[in-house]
């Protein structure tokens, strides 16, 4: 059932790109876009991630299942290595224009907006081919939105760019993206750059459509231990439920004996996963906090200038904790300092573990 | 000295012309569609077909002008058509000879395309004449080496031209031909002058083709 605001979707789609690419099925039972909105498309390589966006696009012709497409301006697709034409840049930014029979005044006016858009207006006069990869990159997006498409589909538009030039475009990107109301669908494996444009994320797993949710709910509850180291779940610890409490909370038994109380349907007995994501993991400085842990040790602590990334060593266990850099903790916690740590019931995240 | 004065080279150039033209004409248009086809279809027997015709660049010419010969002759499956020993003999023996050089290049030169080129071109909204325009125009070098390499081989053969031409004044006579001729009959001023000529032409033409391959706008 397509939602209003769906202007691109899948239903009980079926891809076998063929023994050249790898030879897997993909199948996606139902996936929409929607317009203003952008969908994060994560999943390992091999996944089935550039699959499904020719399949989205168009491309691909699938062996099952439907596209739906609402989208009376079209669906672009930016490719991992876009094609640049020869000739200038100007002309690169009019081909889908041309392609459509457009004018030729029409055209130059169009792609002038759209090299402006992205930043690039005075390279309109350069050859393509001389550009640097991040250019190329601004070239190939302002080239996908001179047609004003109903859906932008992204290929890893983060690769080979620094990390200034990503931040970059993340923002003209997100620019973007608001002022057209476009529906996107980014493919990456920059978790960071994903989630800060995502709304929802996809995650793909061997051509199989492992979760799919708002951006948060995939992020706390991630759905299998794939999706949980993809999405950055640091903290993935086996346990077992041993009992609950009256207040409706389990108490989790890790591995090592170290107990935890969780908030989860789980009966006792079961074997579970246990996830925290390290920005729930609390070093609890004066000892006060009611979710308290109890002790434990700071076994490493690196930091990048902006973030702390601490390893707590907490009964045998190693948990990856993150904290702002540059003042209070952040500035004075060091390796070997003795903590507590802290973790609300509602951070934790459980999930039954196959037997298998 | 009547009779052995011959042809004026003018008009033997303009034939040259003519039939090379002619020729060229014919092998770019067979040629170049063929090696673009062959360059991005994928079928059963391709790979055969790819060795044969880089096979044929080197084909030696004296042999297509038997083939040639043979097919033409009065008593050869063509034989009816009455092309032996006519211009339109030399227009196919040169066709034949060209034609592999034209689909060999153009063939390479779309081999030279990223793999997912014309996917890409689709993605971008381009199909029909407007994509095959976009692959001639990425491709155009490569399309100007082949017609380039087609021209030498063209204007440089004398063998086969020779052998279904039949090299009669007024009629078949070509560059090459003449200048075989001429050399055999120790009129060695008038051979240098054919060979002036056609020395001349190639160069013009080639510098030609040049200037168009590598201009930088299209």
């Amino acid at each position: 059932m397509v939602t209003s605001d769906a202007v691109l979707a899948a239903r009980e789609l079926l891809v076998r790109p063929g023994a050249r690419a790898g030879g897997f099925t993909l199948r996606v039972p139902d996936l929409a876009l929607r317009r203003g909105e952008v969908l994060a498309i994560l999943g390992p390589n091999g996944a089935g991630k550039t699959t499904l966006l020719r399949a989205l696009a168009g491309l691909i012709a699938p062996s099952a299942g439907a596209i739906e497409v609402r989208a009376p301006h079209g669906v672009a697709l930016v490719f991992q290595h876009p094609l640049l034409l020869a000739g200038n840049v100007a002309w690169n930014a009019e081909v889908p224009l041309w392609g459509r029979g457009i004018a030729r005044r029409n055209r130059q006016e169009r792609a002038r907006a759209a090299l402006a858009r992205f930043g690039i207006a005075a390279l309109a006069e350069r050859d393509a081919t001389t550009l640097s990869g991040g250019e190329a990159r601004r070239l190939a997006l302002a080239r996908a939105f001179v047609v004003a498409p109903d859906v932008l589909l992204l290929d890893e538009p983060f690769d080979d760019l620094d990390a200034a030039g990503r931040e970059a475009l993340v923002q003209d990107l997100a620019g973007a993206i608001r002022e057209t109301e476009i529906a996107v669908a980014i493919v990456t494996h920059d978790l960071r750059q994903a989630l800060l444009l995502a709304d929802r994320i996809a995650v793909l797993d061997a051509g199989a459509l492992a979760q799919l949710g708002a951006r948060d709910e995939v992020l706390r509850r991630p759905a299998s231990a794939e999706v949980a180291a993809l999405v950055g779940m640091a903290n993935w610890l086996p346990g077992r439920v041993r009992s609950r409490d009256a207040a409706g909370l389990a108490l989790v038994e890790l591995a090592s004996a170290a107990t935890l109380r969780v908030a989860t349907a789980c009966a006792a007995g079961t074997d579970v996963w246990v996830g925290i994501r390290p920005e729930h993991v609390k070093i609890d400085v004066d000892h006060s906090d009611p979710n308290t842990l109890g002790p434990a040790s700071v076994e490493t602590r690196v930091s990048d200038g902006a973030l702390v990334v601490a390893w707590i060593d907490w009964h045998a266990l190693r948990l990856r904790t993150h904290l702002l850099a540059g003042r209070g903790l952040g500035q004075t916690l060091k390796a070997g300092d003795g903590v507590f740590i802290a973790v609300r019931p509602e951070d934790v995240h459980v999930l039954p573990r196959d037997p298998r | 000295m009547s009779g052995v004065v011959g042809e004026p080279v003018l008009a033997i150039a303009l034939r040259t012309l003519a039939v090379s033209g002619a020729a060229l004409a014919l092998a770019v248009a067979i040629g170049v569609p063929l090696g673009l086809a062959l360059g991005h279809r994928r079928f059963p027997g391709r790979g055969l077909l790819v060795a044969t015709v880089n096979a044929g660049m080197g084909l030696p010419p004296v042999v297509v002008g038997l083939l040639v010969a043979l097919a033409l002759w009065r008593s050869g499956p063509l034989g009816t058509l009455g092309w032996m020993y006519t211009p339109q003999a030399m227009v196919i023996a040169q066709v034949l000879i060209a034609l592999p050089l034209v689909v060999g290049i153009t063939l390479a030169a779309v081999g030279a395309l990223p793999a997912d080129f014309h996917l890409q071109v689709r993605a971008l909204g381009v199909r029909g004449p407007r994509a095959a325009w976009l692959l001639v125009r990425e491709t155009r070098r490569g399309l100007l080496a082949a017609v380039i390499a087609a021209l030498g081989g063209i204007l440089s053969e004398v063998g086969a031209v020779t052998m279904v031409g039949g090299n009669l004044e007024g009629e078949t006579r070509v560059l090459t031909s003449g200048i075989l001729m001429y050399t055999q009959m120790g009129r060695f001023e008038t051979a240098l002058a054919l060979a002036a000529v056609l020395l001349g032409l190639t160069f013009v033409l080639a510098a030609a083709l040049t200037a168009v391959q590598q201009a930088s706008r299209w």
